[in-house]
């Protein structure tokens, strides 16, 4: 649940920020799972306690599940401005440059040296502080790409990371950079 | 792109600082639950009333922007967007409050934490380490790690990570990013050789 809410607030500031239903509506599904995930929780947890101490311990997991469960209701909150077309000024386009960990948007040109190659041997967290979000590849979205995701020309992803990295990913996407350092 | 007036300005500013803040407040909201710090989570709580009030602050500024009838869905979405962050930040103090009450000890919360992809860590800069009396901005510990300090503990007091803050020998940092960070951050803090030619592809 932590990871699904705080990927689906990247994912929501990406959809307001690109205006794009598509992402906005990946949101809200994301959203019924983390509903659902949050009554199961509740279930387990009620079933668990069978002594006065057992319910002590559980009830910090209930609240921060309920925690979870808010953020990913004001995540939907975001998704709601671009499905029902309220959209956004444009300064929250300038407002974002000025983040310390921005949204970008890169389309992988077919002379990217990442071309071919596994997300997890790429190690793009590691090396350039760039967290992948979600890949846009043909009519398809991989929201939270795995490990063995393998990098096709023409994907468009969306990723959050600080400036320079940011840059670096662009370059490296768009071939004109060829080596990470 | 329009012109950007001095009062559009200030509204993007303080749009800025409430995301940043509120997404701050999350990381050391969980933080607090893995260390069990009643410290961290005052922290938080200290956050959630600076997010109210710039949130406050945020809303007059919008309201006397002196926005045109047309442009009335433009500033309606700007002002939905601050409520998000207030409620992103209401949250982080929801989960600073299960610390603060005490609760947060259960076995299992540490497992979800440490589970999780990203991940928080604390790592202690030893005198030899090349960060002691570098500035974070020099220091480029994202680009060298992956991860990001939330949080430096120096004695008793936290401090907020700012570019200029100056990294001391003895400091606490506390860091989240992905796992294999973790090994990458602890290295460098400590003063171990061998950390920047495995950057190279």
């Amino acid at each position: 649940m932590k990871n699904l809410s705080e990927l689906m607030i990247d994912l929501a500031y990406s959809a307001a920020l690109f205006n794009s239903r598509v992402l906005a509506e990946e949101v809200l599904e994301l959203e019924k799972r983390v509903d659902t995930l949050a009554y199961l929780l509740d279930m387990i947890a009620m079933l668990a306690v069978r002594r006065a101490e057992d319910a002590e311990d559980l009830v910090g997991i209930s609240m921060v599940a309920a925690a979870a469960d808010k953020i990913s209701d004001a995540a939907a909150d975001i998704t709601a401005l671009v499905l029902r077309g309220i959209g956004v000024h444009p300064i929250l386009r300038e407002a974002f440059k000025g983040m310390e960990e921005m949204l970008t948007r890169v389309e992988f040109k077919p002379t990217s040296i990442l071309i071919g190659k596994k997300l997890g041997e790429l190690e793009l967290a590691a090396r350039i502080g760039v967290d992948i979000i979600a890949i846009h590849r043909g009519e398809k979205w991989i929201v939270n790409p795995s490990h063995d995701e393998v990098m096709v020309e023409n994907d468009v992803l969306i990723a959050r990371g600080a400036s320079i990295g940011v840059k670096k990913l662009e370059g490296l996407a768009d071939g004109t950079l060829k080596e990470f350092e | 792109m329009p012109p950007i007036g001095k009062t559009f300005k200030k509204i993007a500013d303080k749009l800025v600082l409430l995301k940043d803040t509120s997404e701050l407040m999350i990381d050391l909201a969980y933080s607090s639950l893995l260390f069990n710090s009643q410290e961290l989570a005052e922290e938080v709580h200290v956050l959630e009333e600076l997010v109210d009030k710039l949130h406050t602050e945020f809303e007059l500024l919008v309201l006397s922007s002196g926005f045109k009838p047309e442009e009335s869905k433009d500033f309606l979405g700007l002002i939905r967007l601050g409520v998000v962050t207030e409620k992103i930040a209401d949250a982080a103090a929801e989960i600073a409050g299960v610390v603060l009450r005490g609760l947060g000890t259960h076995p299992v919360l540490r497992l979800v934490i440490e589970e999780a992809e990203e991940t928080v860590t604390q790592a202690r800069v030893s005198e030899k380490s090349l960060l002691v009396r570098k500035t974070l901005r020099d220091a480029k510990i994202p680009e060298e790690t992956g991860m990001w300090v939330l949080a430096l503990r120096r004695g008793k007091n936290w401090l907020r990570p700012k570019p200029e803050t100056v990294i001391e020998a003895g400091d606490a940092l506390i860091a989240s990013g992905y796992a294999e960070g973790v090994k990458d951050l602890k290295r460098l803090a400590s003063g171990s050789p061998s950390k920047q030619s495995r950057l190279a592809l």
